[in-house]
């Protein structure tokens, strides 16, 4: 069942189109976006793995009776194997990748809709887009088709940051969109350079012509296009220098927003990782200019973290630095570090997405994220605080979270690669995070309560805690069950390492 | 003597990529940073038609009466032109949604210096 892969894209971009329409029309909109949600992570069990050819325009190669009619020199030539449209690949890591993201979604939305009784039909449409343009990317076979679904993703992020209307989205959102508006036009040259080069997008095309010599490994043009595509991905990925507009971005959504805006960053980095890893995987200024990112977001992202006041900030902050562990793995280039990149990328969405929703708890309740002004909300929930700390522990790798698993797979790789320095700074990172995380909730929980604390709302959503509760059973069964999502990744990279 | 058109258009691109980079970053009104940005793509996108020009070519369409051979070795490669038309449509999109927000910080801070809109500790 090929045909259902191109599902996962069309069946989210019909749900936002309809919801925009419905705006208004709460009941139904609730129902529809649930069952999407619901649908999207079904239709990734379901549909088979392969490849689905837009269009049915397979290469060449596969259609003997074109081929019969081509001139011989064209019919002999390495060019009948390349993609004449745009190709669509489904392999077991995207099936756990797209599945975790309709979990995210339908957490998040649910979430959403207990709080709110007014639901945005343009919200729910920049949702829904989004999860197309991720889905797409991660699919797609084509890195023209993945700029274009960048570009999109990135739109629908802006959106999302305005429709959270917090103070300062407006600028925040302007200031995103003026380093996309360099990002993605850089990205579209070295695709271009890239295309110059080869003569195709399809990256497997691209990836055959290294190979096999058509082009010069390392011509100059190649690696100008690689320097390029490199740039787009720091933006898109929110590495440094890109970090701190990040950072700001998921400060200033709403926790659901937040939640939502880290799993089409960390869906945008992987898919774009990914392919770098495929083309330019075999140059050695690769690893090193990876790893040398991956090494500024950790140790930039955590010491950011670590003054900051506010907790919304202080979690943007360390879900940046928690992308650079992603990068890290990338960067180290092999397949147990590939592995352990994908593994912590998995468990980022997930625990992530957990403490925006659960921290987002705190903020409903007082209506403030300013640390300094809380205290001693333990008393009020403690099933929460509990669960919040678990999923503090499972960010800062301690286990038996699923944290622990994938930075321990980290740590051994690096090891293996015979890089005990990296290693070294894993472990330290990983402990200036549990040490900023259990600093932050001492302020939030255990200090005493202020006395001008004053309360918003008076209890907090119970599908919130449904939520932080699903994800955290989901962060446990992985951390003591790593196989069930790190064979289908090992799987796939055996293929490409 | 003509310079060839391929490599004018080359230049052109670049050139329009580093005026839009040099407004992206050095002007301080809004709206001629939004245009800078306009030009970036504008030079994203003329890059990507110089590729796929031909000197002397045809519009690859293949009409009857043509041999295959001719066709094959005088068209002009199509795809660059396709993407262009598609990243044309995302630059609009991106303009329009930039210059929304322009005028919506305009009416907030009655200015279109950078400074002050998105100079100021928003956080």
């Amino acid at each position: 069942m090929n045909e259902l892969i191109p599902l996962m894209v069309i069946v989210p971009i019909i749900c936002a189109l309809l919801l925009n329409l419905l705006h208004g029309k709460d009941k139904i909109s609730r129902i529809i976006a649930l069952i999407v949600a619901i649908v999207i992570p079904i239709i990734a069990i379901v549909a088979n793995t392969g490849l689905h050819y837009f269009g049915g325009y397979t290469p060449l190669a596969f259609n003997g009776t074109l081929l019969g009619t081509l001139p011989t020199a064209l019919a002999n030539s390495n060019i009948v194997f390349f993609h004449p449209a745009i190709t669509y690949s489904l392999v077991a890591m995207k099936k756990i990748f797209i599945f975790v993201l309709g979990i995210v979604i339908f957490l998040s939305l649910f979430t959403y809709f207990n709080k709110y009784k007014k639901i945005s039909g343009p919200f729910m449409f920049l949702v829904f887009m989004g999860t197309a343009a991720v889905s797409a990317m991660l699919l797609t076979d084509d890195i023209f088709n993945m700029y274009i679904f960048f570009e999109i993703a990135a739109l629908t992020q802006t959106g999302i940051i305005l429709a959270s209307d917090s103070e300062g989205s407006t600028e925040t959102a302007l200031k995103y969109m003026i380093l996309g508006s360099i990002g993605g036009p850089i990205l579209l040259l070295g695709i271009g350079f890239i295309l110059g080069a080869v003569g195709s997008v399809n990256i497997s095309d691209i990836v055959y012509a290294i190979k096999t010599n058509m082009v010069d490994p390392y011509s100059p043009v190649l690696l100008i296009g690689f320097a390029m595509i490199f740039f787009g991905w720091l933006y898109s990925s929110g590495l440094p220098p890109f970090n701190t507009i990040k950072s700001l971005i998921y400060s200033k959504g709403t926790p659901e927003a937040s939640a939502i805006l880290t799993t089409f960053s960390v869906f945008t980095m992987v898919a774009l990782g990914i392919a770098m890893f495929r083309i330019f995987g075999y140059l050695s200024v690769y690893k090193i200019i990876i790893i040398l990112f991956a090494l500024l977001a950790m140790v930039l992202g955590v010491s950011m973290a670590v003054v900051q006041t506010d907790f919304r900030k202080m979690l943007g902050f360390l879900a940046v630095g928690e992308l650079g562990f992603i990068a890290l793995g990338f960067g180290i280039g092999t397949k147990i570090s590939m592995t352990a990149g994908l593994f912590q990328a998995f468990n980022d969405i997930v625990i992530t997405s957990l403490l925006f929703i659960g921290f987002g708890t705190i903020y409903y309740l007082t209506g403030t994220s300013d640390t300094r002004k809380l205290g001693g909300l333990i008393s009020l929930n403690p099933k929460v605080a509990i669960m919040l700390l678990f999923g503090g522990f499972a960010l800062a790798g301690v286990p038996p979270f699923n944290g622990f698993q994938s930075k321990l797979m980290l740590v051994q790789s690096a090891l293996n690669a015979g890089y005990p320095e990296l290693a070294i700074i894993v472990v330290l990172v990983s402990i200036v995070v549990f040490m900023t995380f259990v600093k932050a909730f001492h302020s939030i929980y255990l200090k005493p309560k202020p006395e001008n604390l004053k309360f918003v709302h008076k209890e907090i959503p119970s599908l919130a805690i449904f939520s932080v509760a699903i994800l955290l059973i989901i962060c446990l069964i992985v951390g003591i069950y790593p196989r069930i999502v790190t064979y289908g990744f090992a799987q796939y990279l055996g293929g490409l390492i | 003597m003509v310079m060839d058109i391929q490599l004018a258009s080359l230049f052109t691109a670049g050139a329009l990529i580093i005026i839009g980079l040099y407004a992206a970053i050095f002007l301080d009104n809004i709206v001629k940073k939004v245009i800078g940005l306009n030009f970036i793509e504008d030079g994203a996108n003329l890059f990507l038609i110089a590729l796929g020009y031909k000197f002397g070519g045809v519009v690859p369409i293949y009409l009857p009466g043509m041999s295959r051979s001719w066709f094959y070795a005088n068209s002009a490669y199509p795809l660059p032109h396709a993407l262009v038309l598609t990243s044309i449509v995302i630059g609009a999109s991106t303009l329009a949604v930039m210059l929304a927000l322009v005028m919506v910080l305009y009416k907030k801070y009655h200015t279109l210096s950078t400074k002050v809109i998105l100079g100021e500790d928003h956080e």
